[in-house]
């Protein structure tokens, strides 16, 4: 519109000025990018090929650290407790998240949507190491979980909920249950209404209109929740290391440690796993998310 | 709310179900902050439920604490400074992928928004190997542009997203009328976004202020921010002085939140969806 009515620019100055404008507002960002993250992950990947003997790195170009990691009944078991757990946590932040999705969805009063929707991203706001924290004294021997179960008569002594697998994963779902509840209920919000009455018109009940619409169309909400938790769940770190106990030692714990013990080869290539596997896990995902979306 | 017309006169049981669900979940949410709460007013230094004698002694015992009154201190400083920074660069990263026509625009989009992709605990000790190869590890500014860092993506997302909702005739009125493009954009088009800007403000700020993965390596014994200090202690320590702390926390977290509130109180989130089929104004 502008340019109708200004005068006219010269063709050469106009074609560099659309190029130079936006060059020059994106330039602080790449550089940014560039320094903090292009950089440091070239050097992440060049020591991935060096490697770490009798407490000394050598600079070599090797796939040593790669063949040890590879070949390594230790390190398989590292990536198995990774993936293991992440599954687990993805799973049961499904579970929870899908029926407290369908609830804000359904919910018609704005006040109470609002609360619930308040209460359900709430926790974002606070630090992963105060709520790991407080999960840890929740699951404790002598907290209120083991209180409750105790005073039910469903155990006769405490039973250890924390410092190992069980509550990392209870507080893994805790921590990405929003991002969970957030694609889903996107996804329901997204369905024409017409569809379900169209179903229910045509005699269907709840639970076949449930099954036969709204669940399928709310997969490809299911599927981006599923992939959020599984690849945040493959990169936790805080969690893990907290309420782990030494006994859910995952990826980002290994490379944690050998980074600590100044064996960077071996962080280094850690990582490179744990980036392999994110990759296959984001583009697996991906794959479904299309697959769900034509159905 | 054509869904309400279908709904019977009595409740069916499948929505008590789900009425008593979304309750324990509710529960399940909000337990973890609340029992740090409780916690921190507990006399006795091991946990114990329910806790047997009330007393404000951590409270007494964390405000002697000087470490973390001078990592909490260091914290803000440092998400203040990196949120203005990734506000500023971001904002302008923003308008150009929204409002020029790039090259591959959606691959620019998504190489910028990849930190947030990648694992933190993979970017932290990247980020550590590369800045003691360039032996800049002692120094603020590699602190600082790790945090920018972290949160820029976040910026870009939030203010693209609301960029692109905006009705760009506007500018062009504004610059047929004869104002430049800065002050085009400072009077018409910031003003439009600044509900956008600020969440993502506020997100920035938060999320900086909670990085522990990307900072760890970053930081000395005396120099720690408040989330790597209280990890480093709870590795040793479990008393009740970190649930004193963290309640303040939990404190700070809902004045931000009372404050994201009062700022959308009656207006439209470009990125909160509505239901389908319901009208929009």
């Amino acid at each position: 519109m502008s340019a109708t009515l200004s005068a006219p620019v010269p063709a050469a100055r106009r074609i560099r000025r659309r190029w130079l404008s936006p060059l020059l507002l994106l330039l602080p960002t790449l550089l940014v990018m560039a320094y903090a993250f292009i950089a440091p992950l070239a050097t992440f990947f060049e020591y991935s090929f060096y490697r770490f003997r009798r407490g000394r790195l050598e600079q070599v170009f090797t796939l040593d650290t790669y063949s040890r990691f590879l070949f390594d009944d230790y390190y398989h078991l590292i990536i198995y407790d990774t993936l293991r757990m992440a599954a687990l946590v993805t799973v049961l932040s499904l579970v929870i998240g899908y029926p407290l999705a369908y609830a804000l969805h359904r919910i018609t009063r704005p006040s109470i949507q609002r609360f619930l929707g308040l209460l359900i991203f709430t926790p974002i706001l606070v630090s992963v190491v105060v709520r790991s924290y407080g999960w840890i004294i929740l699951l404790s021997d002598q907290g209120p979980v083991n209180w409750l179960l105790l005073r039910l008569g469903i155990i006769a002594e405490p039973v250890a909920l924390v410092f190992n697998l069980f509550g990392v994963v209870i507080s893994l779902t805790h921590v990405f249950l929003p991002f969970v509840v957030f694609p889903i209920f996107t996804s329901l919000q997204r369905i024409e209404p017409e569809l379900k009455e169209a179903a229910e018109d045509l005699g269907a009940g709840w639970w076949t209109t449930f099954r036969r619409v709204t669940f399928p169309l709310s997969l490809p909400g299911v599927v981006a929740g599923a992939q959020i938790s599984f690849t945040l769940a493959l990169g936790a770190f805080v969690t893990p290391a907290m309420l782990g106990g030494g006994r859910v030692f995952v990826l980002p714990l290994q490379v944690y440690n050998a980074t600590s013990e100044i064996n960077w080869p071996v962080a280094a290539v850690g990582g490179m796993v744990l980036l392999i596997i994110s990759t296959i896990a984001v583009a697996g995902f991906n794959r479904a998310l299309k697959y769900s979306e034509v159905r | 709310m054509a869904a309400q017309a279908h709904r019977p006169a009595g409740t069916p049981w499948r929505y008590i179900v789900l009425g008593c669900f979304t309750v324990a979940a509710s529960l399940f949410i909000i337990a973890p902050l609340a029992i740090v709460v409780l916690n921190s007013f507990n006399n006795v230094a091991y946990t114990v439920f329910p806790p047997q004698e009330f007393s404000t002694r951590w409270y007494a015992n964390l405000f002697q604490q000087d470490i973390f009154y001078a990592a909490a201190w260091r914290s803000i400083v440092l998400a203040t400074l990196s949120t203005a920074i990734a506000l500023v660069i971001g904002v302008m990263a923003a308008y150009a992928l929204v409002r020029y026509r790039l090259p591959a625009p959606n691959l620019i989009k998504a190489f910028l928004l990849s930190p947030i992709v990648l694992p933190k605990i993979v970017l932290g000790v990247a980020l550590f190997m590369f800045f003691v190869r360039v032996r800049l590890i002692d120094n603020y500014s590699s602190l600082l542009v790790t945090h920018v860092l972290v949160i820029l993506p976040f910026v870009i997302a939030l203010v693209s997203a609301s960029l692109a909702n905006f009705d760009w005739t506007l500018q062009e009125a504004a610059m047929d009328l004869g104002a430049g493009p800065v002050r085009t954009f400072f009077r018409v088009i910031l003003p439009q976004i600044s509900l956008s800007v600020a969440i993502a403000g506020v997100l920035a700020f938060i999320t900086s202020f909670d990085q522990v993965e990307t900072t760890i390596f970053m930081v000395r014994t005396g120099s720690n921010t408040l989330p790597v200090e209280v990890f480093l202690y709870l590795q040793k320590w479990q008393d009740p002085t970190i649930a004193a702390l963290s309640t303040l926390l939990i404190l700070f977290a809902i004045a931000l939140l009372l404050l994201i509130s009062v700022m959308v109180r009656g207006r439209k989130l470009p990125f909160i969806p509505q239901r389908a089929g319901e009208a929009t104004p």
